[in-house]
């Protein structure tokens, strides 16, 4: 091992002492620096990706809309068949609708879904928590989980719905019966907006609410596993534009504004919270001009033994280096640790504020999300080992420009 | 033998010529050394007796290669010295010994054989000999702090003696140390320097230390003589 590695090695961590205060206090600092870079990168990383989740999961990575209603859906999804990265597509219907339960009324989003093909799109039946989505058909809802809450709704209670079809038909003085139907599922996805306005009934009853016929909305994609959600879109508009006068969008386009605003968030945050590292550095070269002045002396010692300035350099830039090292790999431990019991901990500060309806109310999540992508704790372990090093270079440059014979005399 | 005038040989290991060193004294400049010449030859050894303020550590700093004269020539084996033979050519004593505090008795030996190019297995070896040869073999894992004023010293002598150089350059190696403990390093650096044929430059005040090297020369206003 070079000695100015060996040298900076003990004077860190010297023979038979106790961890020292100011190595302690340097890598401390740093340590807290990345720990909090790691959390809160990895919970901007988490809102991301709920999202996306939450977006492909109930929609698909693409979605192709027709100028009006797709009156041929048929050809569409066999259209969508052919074109190359498309795994699945699925019709929907949506729209708004007032439902009634028990005198209660409510304005949730509804959606009908093709239960032939809804699965292999979007994983619904994975966020009914009652019952079952097996059991959804014409004469059937599957309601959000806070919306039925709402209303006291629970399996097996009927509910009314008024489509705006249908309202514009009572306006014109005809006798129309709302629609009843028998709730036979709840749904919660995670997502405050979600699960508490929006209804799921079956593609045929949605046609039915809307007067659609046989026309949909439009189509949901499933890609293929590792294909561009935004390539397949562009083969889509290329093969199919023209020919059945649709129009696909990405989850990353339709969402582009949301998704820029979310990664701006997090690049503040890294930008911000990156100076809670460059002030660590500063108590490092604090600490290490500290230790230059302390040790000028031996700094005088090693010129006299025949080291030569560079390596007397080297030296201090090596504890800036192990300092960023060992504080870096601390935070990120630490880090890693906060994240994994996040929830436990908000709960307890939650329970503690009551605040747990807030939390949910304005961040849209039941839990904390967290999501840690590896190049974002590769450019934290970066950024915080060389601003470190760059942390040792003036006490460095100090220690190298001392002249053995002055630095011998010193007091 | 040593001489005031140079004398090139090819036994000599050290060839000062007419060093001469002043410094600026704020606006007064102080001759501290004028026209100094000392040639040592392999295995010999020195004393330089002076009082205070005569310059004794600035002609060992010369000596070392640690301070440049203002005029002179200084050889270290018939080259001119340079700082990066310094390691492979002397061994320095210091009065405050200057151990690192972090490393044991044996690592701040071997710290010596480190800045030279390495320490391995045969270093590590002749690490623990010497300081075997200096009575410390059972203090070798010992922290400077750990040890007493002599055997810091005695460290020292080790690690001067580390990486077998062809001279030893002693500041007032006992200046720190009672007058016993003093007595003993002087006789363990004689005789290690001795049985390794290593040249010995000594600066001391005690004049019983002197007496023991083979030459005895003195400083004064700026001379050897």
């Amino acid at each position: 091992m070079p000695w100015p590695i060996y040298l900076a090695l003990k004077q860190l961590f010297p023979t038979g002492r106790r961890f020292p205060f100011f190595t302690l206090i340097s890598i401390t600092g740093v340590a807290l620096g990345v720990m909090l870079l790691v959390i809160s990168i990895s919970v901007m990383g988490g809102f991301q990706h709920e999202i996306r989740k939450m977006i492909v999961d109930t929609q698909g990575e693409v979605q192709v809309r027709g100028e009006g209603l797709i009156a041929d859906p048929a050809a569409v999804l066999a259209a969508l068949a052919q074109v190359p990265g498309v795994a699945a597509a699925t019709p929907f219907a949506e729209g708004v609708a007032l439902i009634e339960h028990e005198r209660k009324p409510a304005y949730p989003g509804i959606q009908g879904i093709d239960l032939a093909r809804i699965e292999a799109v979007a994983p619904l039946g994975r966020f009914v928590r009652v019952g079952s989505l097996d059991d959804l058909d014409d004469d059937t809802v599957i309601l959000s989980s806070q919306l039925a809450a709402g209303l006291g709704a629970r399996l097996g209670s009927r509910i009314e719905v008024y489509s705006p079809l249908l309202l514009e038909k009572m306006k014109n003085d005809e006798v129309m019966l709302p629609r009843e139907l028998t709730v036979v599922g709840l749904f919660e996805v995670g997502h405050q907006q979600l699960d508490s306005s929006l209804v799921l009934v079956t593609l045929r009853t949605m046609q039915d609410l809307y007067g659609l016929g046989p026309a949909v909305h439009g189509v949901n994609v499933r890609i293929a596993p590792g294909a561009d959600p935004d390539a397949v879109a562009r083969a889509v508009n290329e093969t199919m534009l023209r020919a059945h006068r649709v129009q696909a969008r990405s989850w990353i386009e339709a969402n582009e504004d949301f998704l820029f605003v979310l990664q701006l968030e997090k690049n503040m945050i890294f930008f911000l919270l990156t100076f809670i590292i460059v002030v660590a550095a500063f108590s490092v070269a604090s600490s290490l001009l500290i230790a230059v002045v302390r040790k000028t002396r031996e700094i005088g010692l090693l010129g006299a033994l025949g080291a030569k300035p560079r390596q007397v350099a080297a030296c201090f830039c090596c504890q800036g280096l192990f300092i960023g090292v060992a504080g870096t790999a601390a935070g990120v431990a630490l880090g890693f640790v906060f994240l994994h019991f996040r929830n436990d901990m908000i709960r307890i500060f939650t329970q503690l504020t009551g605040s747990e309806e807030v939390l949910a109310r304005f961040y849209q999540f039941s839990r904390l999300p967290a999501h840690t992508a590896r190049e974002d704790i590769v450019l934290i372990i970066v950024c915080a080992v060389v601003i470190s090093t760059l942390a040792g270079l003036l006490p460095a440059w100090r220690a190298a420009r001392l002249k053995p014979v002055e630095a011998l005399r010193s007091e | 033998m040593p001489a005031t005038a140079l004398n090139p040989a090819s036994s000599s290991v050290l060839s000062a010529d007419g060093l001469r060193k002043t410094y600026l004294s704020g606006v007064q400049r102080l001759q501290v050394l004028s026209d100094v010449s000392l040639e040592v030859a392999a295995g010999e050894s020195v004393s330089i007796r002076g009082e205070s303020g005569s310059g004794k550590s600035t002609l060992i700093n010369l000596l070392a290669g640690l301070d440049a004269p203002d005029v002179g020539r200084l050889l270290w084996f018939g080259q001119p010295a340079t700082p990066d033979r310094r390691a492979e050519f002397l061994g320095i004593v210091f009065q405050s010994f200057y151990l690192i505090p972090e490393m044991d008795a044996l690592a701040n030996v071997l710290m010596a054989a480190r800045i030279r190019g390495g320490a391995g297995a045969a270093e590590r070896s002749r690490a623990r000999d010497l300081l075997g040869r200096v009575g410390l073999a059972e203090r070798a894992t010992h922290l400077p702090a750990q040890l007493s004023g002599g055997e810091r010293q005695r460290v020292a002598v080790a690690r001067a003696l580390m990486n077998a150089p062809k001279l030893v350059l002693a500041d007032e190696p006992t200046g720190n140390l009672d007058e016993r403990t003093g007595d003993a390093v002087i006789e363990l650096l004689l005789g290690l320097c001795r049985e390794t044929g290593t040249a010995l430059v000594l600066v001391t005040h005690n004049v019983a230390h002197a007496a023991k090297c083979a030459h005895q020369l003195t400083l004064r206003d700026g001379t050897l003589c």
